[in-house]
């Protein structure tokens, strides 16, 4: 039974979705009541799903099926738009036009690969090994920010145009996290 | 109605106000934006890949019980029934190094004991409520589907790590993406369609991106973690183990038993632990055995335990050959890190609340592959929309997104007839076929024609195994599969026909 609870509880997000589209809809006095009413609507349903299905189970069923709700209300919603007319939204943001250089390309590609993955395994470790708290606590908590950091070090160095000061920054923290972890030695 | 939609923005916008997302500046959109691209279109292929087989993966208990659906189906089991069936393997596979029962649960109701002979050949019995083996369970098709997801079938260091870097790519591809994305949020309702190929592809792209971004923040991050363990734990076990990783691993293991490969005088009482842990554990239920060892003086079993209302993989009780517990190893009781590497499976598999979370998880999967899908096609757009049109991928990438339910259907169809089935050379076999479709007609023919081979597969499967099995089907999951796969089938031959969504005027 507690599994359907997700399902009983989902027309709670649902219905704060709808708030929240009436008050994007229509910018008019009643526009903040609508948009406390959805996000209320959206945290009572996580706050009520912790005594119906568990601490961390129930917020994390409910942010799966309301997710999919909403999302199924945002796609009945769907509108035609003019193909005749040239919309406003026309004019999106476009990538940077980058020269397009063999080395740079290559050199970009080490930096969000191998060496922003040492680096964030630096940390991990740095972490997992000096960081104050129980062993198996360190070592997960370390092992998971590695994921993280390596995909942060891969976004920044993949969009920053000053691929020298990637390389400078990220060579430093693999050295320093690694050589205290490497230094330090033990759990 | 003499406004038209522009205007009606243009006044809207105005009458908003400022608003209270801070202003990102135009080159660190722009900057984010092409890291965004160059990240997504290197992995686009590995990460819709995972993706997709993720999705499928959902289902691995649905799709094992659907493969051997004459049962028998339990609700529960005795110890004693545990016991017999131990006894009846370790009778059909007496050098058995390990074994691993699995006890019937809501998600697999099933008794099934699974061990290696000798000569390395791997069996799976099924037994009945008495714990008598009555049959070999074979269920190719969802080791198959289970192994592309987790290790792509590479070998399992290599596939794990390739895995978790695509996991970390994805990541990657969130956080870019929201920041080059400045209007992500503040048009989270906007779901057009028609127009320029290009923004329709957007819209689709943004809005599945900004309603899903709490799961995909999940499934990349504990995907990620998943599959780079080995890599971490390696490094770990170098800097601290002197490269010793069973050192590392041995933290997470609880009590440990002495290897002591002499024969014991009596095989190992898995009825009595299973007692000993009811017992100490009451509101909890064994999920799954492994019985190290049996027959040996060092024989011992692994007990996992569930306990209902926890995200978590279960408690694990360490019991030795007289079924006296020796300890746990505290996945529920012991420290944060053990409970959050505790719960990192089921929710990464969405196997934590029951049938609504695992179809939640399932399109919500599906939408992420539509994401990354979309991304190319935006690339592919921008680059005709700007006179640079690269025909010849655009039918590629069409032909690629749509090979993989079609090869998945075909893998499946050739599985379920073989008596010897190779679903990964059937899958390989069918993914190239599809992505040559591509040099013979244009994307939108393409994919129409993928979708209705990938329908006709489906319904063809439903009826196929309904034939089969229609007069012997004890597990009413069979029938469900079946209605699911027709179900399925139906909408993609409706998504050939209806191109255009119902307008919608505003």
């Amino acid at each position: 039974m507690s599994a359907l609870w997700a399902l009983a509880l989902a027309p709670l997000p649902l219905t704060g979705a709808v708030l929240l589209k009436r008050a994007w809809d229509d910018p008019g006095p009643q526009r903040p009541w609508l948009i406390l009413g959805g996000w209320s609507l959206l945290i009572l349903a996580l706050a009520a799903s912790v005594p119906l299905m568990g601490p961390l189970r129930g917020p994390c069923a409910i942010l799966a099926v309301g997710s999919t709700a909403v999302l199924a209300f945002v796609a009945a919603g769907i509108e035609r738009r003019n193909a005749r007319k040239k919309a406003a939204r026309e004019l999106a943001p476009e990538p940077s036009d980058r020269r397009r250089v063999a080395w740079r390309g290559w050199l970009r590609g080490f930096l969000a690969g191998p060496l922003a993955g040492v680096a964030a395994l630096g940390c991990g470790l740095a972490v997992a090994i000096c960081a104050p708290g129980q062993i198996q606590t360190r070592m997960v908590i370390g092992g998971l920010i590695v994921p993280f950091l390596w995909a942060g070090g891969m976004a920044w160095t993949l969009s920053d145009d000053k691929i020298l000061r990637a390389f400078a920054v990220l060579a430093s923290v693999a050295t320093l996290t690694l050589g205290a972890a490497f230094l330090k030695g033990a759990l | 109605m003499d406004a038209s939609p522009d205007k009606i923005a243009r006044e809207k916008s105005k009458a908003l106000g400022k608003p209270i997302w801070p202003k990102i500046p135009a080159d660190f959109v722009r900057a984010m934006l092409a890291g965004h691209s160059a990240l997504g279109l290197a992995f686009a292929a590995l990460i819709y890949l995972v993706c997709f087989s993720g999705s499928v993966a959902v289902f691995t208990q649905e799709f094992s019980r659907w493969e051997q659906p004459q049962g028998p189906v339990l609700q529960g089991v005795s110890p004693q029934a545990v016991d017999v069936a131990v006894q009846g393997a370790l009778a059909k596979i007496p050098q058995a190094h390990d074994l691993l029962v699995r006890l019937p649960t809501p998600d697999h109701p099933r008794l099934s004991i699974h061990g290696d002979d000798a000569a390395g050949g791997e069996h799976t019995y099924v037994a009945d409520h008495a714990g008598r083996l009555v049959g070999e369970a074979r269920t190719p098709w969802t080791e198959f589907q289970a192994e592309l997801h987790t290790v792509l079938h590479l070998p399992r260091a290599w596939g794990g790590f390739v895995v978790g870097l695509t996991g970390v790519a994805l990541l990657s591809s969130l956080i870019s993406g929201v920041l080059s994305h400045p209007r992500v949020f503040k048009d989270a309702f906007a779901f057009r369609w028609g127009g320029s190929k290009r923004l329709q592809e957007a819209d689709l792209h943004n809005r599945i991106s900004v309603w899903g971004l709490p799961f995909h923040l999940v499934v990349s991050l504990t995907g990620a973690f998943l599959g780079l363990t080995t890599i971490i734990v390696g490094v770990l076990a170098l800097a601290t183990f002197k490269g010793d990783a069973s050192k590392a691993y041995a933290l997470f293991q609880g009590p440990t038993v002495k290897d002591d490969p002499r024969p014991a005088a009596k095989v190992i009482d898995v009825r009595s632990g299973l007692g000993s842990v009811a017992a100490r554990y009451p509101d909890a239920r064994a999920t799954y055995i492994y019985v190290e060892h049996p027959g040996e003086r060092g024989q011992h079993a692994i007990i996992n335990l569930a306990t209902d209302g926890r995200l978590s993989r279960g408690e694990t009780v360490v019991v030795d050959g007289a079924g006296q517990i020796l300890g746990e190893v505290g996945y529920e009781s012991g420290s944060l890190g053990f409970r959050v590497l505790s719960a990192m499976t089921p929710l990464h598999f969405g196997w934590f609340g029951g049938w609504p979370v695992k179809v939640a998880y399932f399109l919500l999967g599906l939408g992420l592959t539509a994401v990354t899908s979309s991304g190319v096609a935006i690339w592919l757009a921008r680059r005709r929309d700007k006179g640079r049109p690269a025909p010849g991928l655009e039918r590629l990438w069409v032909a690629f997104v749509w090979s993989q339910p079609v090869a998945y259907a075909f893998s499946n169809f050739v599985s379920l007839f073989s008596p010897t089935p190779t679903p990964v050379a059937t899958w390989g076999l069918a993914t190239l076929t599809a992505c040559l479709a591509a040099v013979f007609g244009a994307p939108a023919a393409v994919s129409i024609a993928l979708r209705r081979i990938c329908a006709g597969l489906l319904a063809l499967i439903a009826v196929a195994h309904g034939a089969l099995y229609g007069s012997h089907m004890a597990d009413p999951a069979g029938w469900a599969v079946d209605c699911a796969l027709l179900a399925a089938a139906l909408i993609l031959a409706l998504t050939t026909r209806a191109t255009r969504p119902q307008t919608v005027s505003r």
